[in-house]
């Protein structure tokens, strides 16, 4: 369970670079999408750390 | 800048800016091409402008949460300060319509952007208020449920409040009327709930109009600098004047009245498109 939030900031790292760069999309760059994403892996890091806290 | 007063006032009145900006130019008979680079370039203006207006009204709570956020996020725990509990409440209200706006919000407006069906709409959205009206007497009344303050939600009735709020994809439902139900169906009063709403509606109109800034730039998109400045203006004015209305009017009143608007306005405008009064 600790592991969750870091898997999810992974997962979320790698599919804004995937939005970024084009990838995900066969319709191209999509910034928006991108974005989002990159604020989920910041808020599952958030995420982390009080978890890591509340079990210190 | 017509379109500015509507979008300004109409973005926090509980009557659906998006409803109002596809059926006005159509009952007016307008000529808008709504998928023009220009006409989405001065959207994007206006609601920048209302976001804006959103952050001078609360500035004082913004700058609470977001240091009681950073602090929170800092420390890696809960201090149980009301602007932190505040503050997080927000971010899980936000998650779930920053994911609906990003995945659903073209595919949505493709599907339901004709202005009968923001009419139509615009109906339900009344039916929404009286009903989310009449659920909450009747939870004070049978189950004597009492109001509580924002900061007493859990983050499950934070995220309900969001999820609600992505009901105003729609053409017709609103925003500010989707949350404020919401938000008495969690047991906030009509004020707390309506200041829960528009502090949830900041971030997101926010947001969606920074990231629509390079469609200022895009080719095709003539925005007169002055054009738009004095439209941005106009709309934060306008945003300013709603909100400041709204929080007092929400101290002693409830959505009915809106309710109303809503179905004469929805109703009489699904007459005029069905009879083909305007075409």
């Amino acid at each position: 369970m600790k592991a969750l939030p870091l898997i999810l900031a992974g997962l979320f790292v790698v599919a804004s670079i995937l939005y970024f760069t084009g990838h995900l999309y066969p319709t191209g760059v999509h910034a928006k999408h991108g974005v989002l994403m990159l604020v989920l892996a910041v808020l599952s890091l958030v995420w982390y750390r009080f978890m890591s806290n509340a079990r210190a | 800048m017509v379109l500015a007063i509507l979008q300004g006032v109409s973005e926090l009145f509980p009557v659906s800016s998006l409803g109002h900006t596809i059926l006005i130019p159509a009952l007016l008979r307008w000529s808008v091409d709504r998928s023009s680079e220009s006409f989405l370039a001065f959207v994007v203006v206006l609601h920048f402008g209302t976001a804006i207006a959103l952050i001078v009204f609360y500035w004082r709570e913004w700058v609470e949460i977001i240091g009681a956020l950073l602090r929170s996020m800092l420390r890696g725990k809960f201090s149980g300060e009301r602007a932190e509990k505040i503050g997080w409440l927000l971010v899980a209200g936000t998650i779930p319509v920053g994911l609906l706006g990003v995945f659903f919000q073209s595919a949505v407006r493709t599907l339901f952007g004709s202005p009968i069906v923001a009419a139509s709409f615009l109906i339900l959205n009344a039916f929404v208020m009286f009903l989310g009206e009449w659920l909450r007497s009747r939870q004070r009344r049978m189950h004597a449920r009492t109001s509580k303050p924002i900061e007493a939600l859990t983050y499950v009735d934070g995220a309900k409040v969001g999820l609600a709020q992505g009901l105003a994809l729609l053409p017709g439902i609103s925003r500010s009327g989707s949350a404020i139900v919401a938000g008495l169906l969690v047991d906030l009063d009509h004020e707390a709930a309506a200041k829960y709403s528009f502090l949830l509606a900041t971030p997101v109109i926010f947001a969606a109009s920074v990231l629509e800034i390079p469609k200022l730039f895009a080719p095709g998109a003539h925005v007169v600098a002055l054009e738009a400045l004095v439209g941005g203006l106009l709309a934060g004015i306008m945003a300013y004047a709603s909100v400041a209305f709204l929080t007092r009017y929400f101290k002693h009143n409830d959505l009915r009245p809106f309710g109303w608007y809503c179905l004469i306005v929805g109703a009489s405008a699904v007459v005029l498109f069905a009879t083909k009064v305007i075409v």
